[in-house]
């Protein structure tokens, strides 16, 4: 392995091991393999030439959630996010990708696992559906072969994905651009309706990005970063063509896509990197798009004291943490639902669902998942809000999996129940 | 390590033993950022089979060293000779907390702060507190016995250690010490075990001692134009009678340092700043901090700071928690020395220091506990040049040097590990090495436990 980038990265870090207090994964492991110095120490290792096992190196940097949590405490600003990630990717390049990649990397090839999942869920009628998912979708990623295996509780596809459903003339112009993801158009496609029926409460037209190429995280984390590549480059094209003063991000992972990654990705010196720069400058997330855009003064009084502290905010790690917006959500929900919103218990911790983590390690995954879930629960709180895909995805199965009760929403959901009005239309499950 | 050796291990373990290279490489380093492969990984769960481990190292010849969180700064938990690294990682349950007789039971991989918040919950405090109490093991810091900040009002971790189990270099199990305050019969084993570095026994079981939380706690951040009116406000405190609960000298570089990462205003000329802290009934916690401030300003202090609720004093105390990582940023390469004077001594190490700094052309960036006459020396290498190396460590050597004539000592807290055995002998004297090592032999007859640490010519590598 050699790349003198990376050892120059991986060179910050001192072992200190105050990286060890935060890690998602350590208490699970309790071991160094599972925390960012252990893993800077392999890569190490691998870079010197001490370790030639190039595919045992792989196996240890694919224990990892990404959660980015380490990377945020760490005292000397190791990035370990990104030394994880080009990593996989050299890895990937020198080896090619692990075994059990292989299988979610089969998927960006058309549809045929995604069907499988369908054939879980049953409903016949849904097989057509999924052929219309676009090859390449982060959905294709989500899924892999034997999804439906342990305990999962798999998401039904809808009749119809949100921008499908939009009319021909509907949300085609307006300078704010609504991102709306692969998991809120396709598997809830009611998240991302109201995160466009919300923010056009402003008043001022708002344009869905219809042809969205996948924001290429879940490749990205993958160590792929040729498909990656690809997705950034064919957005970062279409979005510079159409030059919205704002592109606004239901999910804070494909936020992080567009507003970081893409600037590690798209090199400075590359003839795309005006374009990565433009677009990163005009990428936000949802709840300061509707704090910023007089959304809300269009709200009605949130009912006082009614099912007072019932809802939650869960932080995803990279939307809160990474980027800070943890405020913004909380403003959000508090002038949209009152003293119904009150901070939950483990707020901050991570799902555990880690992207592709989840497919690689179930079992670890969902243990994380149910702690969180149920810290939750225990404080209180019945409604769990977020911004961000994965974290939908993840506790709406670990919700299944230990209290049912618990309902599991996107902020945009409960912002359009409050437009609507009186909380008439219950938000989808 | 012979393969039949491994292969006891494995039968005795299971996959808590492990043998990749990617799991030994990860146990194969410390804070001080050396590194030596061990042959294997042990994750025992209880004293039964740490027993059984270094059974099979009597038997097999192979050495044993304890590991808890691996963030020592001396070398300690290095596997310099090979063999098997123990993590006490599985190990780290907190079996009681006594809120009557004022103890806590504990297994040796507890990291310390949650211990400190466990028993806070019941109005209890374990104070000692190393910077790295968040990620550190309570075996760890008895196995070096760690200070920390409020050591000037509550001592050290050897003060809180009431009792101890542990595992001896031949197998066998010791019980030491009792759970009550007082207790003399025999030898003090327990003192014995604490700061001993893993060197004469795996600690498996502690009962630590435990006090009432105090009820209120202030910050004062004094920022001073230079380390000697630092110096001597700490002894104009002193005078005054008052004892803080932690006073901790940053100098200039330090500040730097910390400041290149974290926003802080400070006033013009800032070169030196002192943190201190007071705790205990809220009255005279306030009155306290009256006095402490007088006495920083009588010494011409530019600024006294105050804080008494957390976030203030977070804000406060995080300055001084970021450094010993930021100095990083400085050089990546340093000497990081942990020398103690007596306390009146410490204006005349602070102008030795910058002496000894322009004399070997070295930057020196101290900071630490000052109100024990603790200073963290860190002499930076910026580069990879021979000379500059050369002229680092012999300016640690007359630092320790310098630090024995005055009356303190070449460590106070992160121990010898092999980076200070070669200097046991400057402090200790031929004679103090020679009874050590007849206990060690006693301990430990067929040296299984930690070798190549302490003991000057056993130290494999040096820094
Ligand atoms: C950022 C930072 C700040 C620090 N600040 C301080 C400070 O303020 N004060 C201070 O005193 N130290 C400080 N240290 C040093 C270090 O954290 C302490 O020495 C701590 O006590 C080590 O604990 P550990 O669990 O990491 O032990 P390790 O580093 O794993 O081991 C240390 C020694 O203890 C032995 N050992 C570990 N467990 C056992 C056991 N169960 N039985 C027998 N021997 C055992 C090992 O063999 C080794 O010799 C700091 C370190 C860092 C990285
Ligand atoms: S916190 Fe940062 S510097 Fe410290 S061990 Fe972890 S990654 Fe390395
Ligand atoms: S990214 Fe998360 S899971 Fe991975 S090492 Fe860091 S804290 Fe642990």
């Amino acid at each position: 392995m050699k790349d003198d980038e990376l050892r120059e990265m991986a060179g910050l870090c001192v072992k200190c091991g105050t990286c060890r207090t935060v890690c998602t994964l350590y208490p699970q492991r309790k071991a160094e393999v599972a925390v960012a110095r252990g893993k800077v120490a392999i890569i190490e290792g691998a870079l010197s030439g001490e370790n030639t096992d190039m595919e045992s190196v792989q196996e240890a940097l694919s224990d990892c959630l990404l959660c980015g949590r380490c990377e945020r405490a760490c005292p000397n600003q190791v990035l370990f996010e990104e030394i994880v990630m080009k990593g996989r990717a050299d890895l990937a390049e020198e080896v090619g990708i692990p075994a059990w990649k292989r299988i979610l990397f089969g998927k960006v090839m058309p549809s045929d696992p995604a069907m499988r999942v369908l054939r879980k869920a049953g409903a016949a009628a849904e097989r057509v559906l999924l052929k219309k998912v676009p090859t390449g979708s982060g959905l294709h990623y989500r899924f892999p072969e034997g999804f439906g295996g342990g305990g999962r509780t798999v998401p039904r596809l809808p009749a119809k994905g949100f921008i499908e459903s939009l009319g021909k003339d509907e949300a085609v112009s307006g300078d704010v651009m609504l991102f709306v993801g692969c998991v809120f158009d396709h598997l809830y496609p009611g998240v991302g309706r109201a995160a466009y029926e919300t923010m056009t409460a402003s008043g001022s037209p708002v344009a869905v990005f219809r042809d969205a190429a996948c924001c290429g995280l879940p490749a990205m984390v993958s160590g792929d970063r040729r498909s990656a590549m690809e997705n950034v480059e064919s957005n970062l094209r279409r979005l510079r063509e159409a030059a919205p003063r704002e592109i606004v991000f239901p999910c804070g992972s494909c936020l992080l896509m567009f507003k970081r990654n893409v600037l590690s990705l798209v090199k400075e010196g590359s003839p795309l990197r005006g374009d990565a720069v433009f677009v990163a400058e005009r990428s936000t997330d949802y709840a300061s798009f509707l704090l910023s855009s007089g959304v809300l003064d269009r709200l009605p009084d949130p009912p006082a004291g009614e099912r007072a502290g019932e809802i939650g905010y869960h932080d995803p790690c990279h939307l809160s943490g990474t980027l800070g917006k943890g405020p913004q959500a909380r403003e959000v929900l508090s002038r949209t639902v009152g003293s119904a919103f009150a901070e939950m218990a483990g707020a901050d911790l991570c799902c555990g669902y880690g992207g592709t983590f989840n497919v690689r390690d179930y079992p670890t995954s969902a243990r994380i998942g149910e702690n969180k879930v149920s810290a939750a629960a225990r404080g209180g709180t019945k409604v769990i809000s977020t911004a961000c895909s994965g974290c939908v995805l993840q506790m709406r199965d670990m919700a299944a999996r230990t209290d049912p009760s618990i309902r599991v929403v996107h902020i945009a959901e409960l912002v359009r129940q409050a437009l609507s009005g009186a909380g008439k239309s219950s938000p989808e499950r | 390590m012979e393969s039949a050796a491994l292969a006891d291990l494995g039968e005795l373990l299971g996959d808590r033993l492990q043998t990749s290279l990617e799991t030994r490489t990860c146990y194969s380093f410390d804070a001080t950022r050396k590194k030596f492969l061990p042959d294997a990984v042990a994750f025992p769960v209880d004293a039964e089979e740490v027993q059984r481990i270094v059974q099979l190292a009597n038997r097999h010849r192979f050495p044993v060293v304890p590991r808890g969180a691996g963030s020592g700064f001396s070398g300690g938990s290095l596997p310099v000779r090979g063999g098997v690294v123990l993590s006490t990682e599985r190990m780290d349950r907190i079996l009681a907390i006594d809120g009557e007789n004022l103890y806590a039971v504990v297994e040796p991989g507890v990291v310390t702060e949650t211990l400190k918040e466990e028993v806070r919950k019941i109005g209890l405090f374990y104070p000692p507190d190393p910077a790295s109490l968040k990620f550190s093991t309570l075996g760890g810091n008895i196995a070096e016995c760690a200070g920390g900040m409020c050591a000037v009002k509550y001592g050290v971790t050897r003060d809180y250690v009431l009792a101890l189990e542990a595992v001896l270099g031949t197998g066998e199990l010791v019980r030491t010490g009792v759970a009550t305050m007082k207790g003399v019969v025999g030898y003090d084993l327990t003192r014995m075990l604490v700061g001993s570095e893993g060197t004469l026994g795996v600690i498996t079981r502690a009962t630590l001692r435990l006090v009432p939380h105090p009820e209120s706690f202030t910050t004062l951040l004094a920022l001073f134009s230079g380390n000697r009116q630092a110096a001597e406000a700490v002894n104009a405190i002193v005078a005054a009678r008052v004892t803080p609960s932690a006073m901790e000298l940053m100098d200039r570089t330090a500040i730097d340092c910390v400041r290149s990462m974290i926003p802080v205003e400070l006033p013009e000329g800032t070169r030196s700043a002192l943190l201190i802290e007071v705790d205990g009934a809220e009255a005279a916690v306030g009155r306290e901090a009256d006095l402490l401030a007088e006495a920083c300003r009588s010494r011409g202090a530019l600024e006294v700071r105050r804080a008494s609720d957390e976030r203030g004093r977070d804000e406060l105390w995080k300055l001084r928690r970021s450094i010993s990582p930021a100095l990083r940023r400085v050089a990546p390469v340093k000497m990081n020395e942990d020398i103690v004077v007596p306390r009146s001594r410490l204006a005349d190490m602070f102008d030795f220091l910058s002496g000894l700094a322009a004399r070997k052309k070295v930057t020196i960036v101290n900071f630490g506990h000052a109100g024990d006459g603790n200073i963290h020396v860190n002499i930076m290498i910026p580069g990879t040049d021979a000379d500059e190396y050369r002229r680092a460590e012999e300016a640690v050597e007359e630092v320790f040097r310098a630090a024995v004539e005055m009356g303190g000592t070449i460590s106070g807290e992160h121990g010898v590990g092999i980076v200070k055995a070669p200097f046991m002998e400057m402090e200790v004297g031929p004679m103090g090495v020679s009874v050590m090592k007849r206990l060690k032999e006693c301990f430990d007859p067929n040296g299984i436990l930690n070798p190549g640490k302490i003991f000057p010519e056993e130290s494999a590598v040096r820094r």
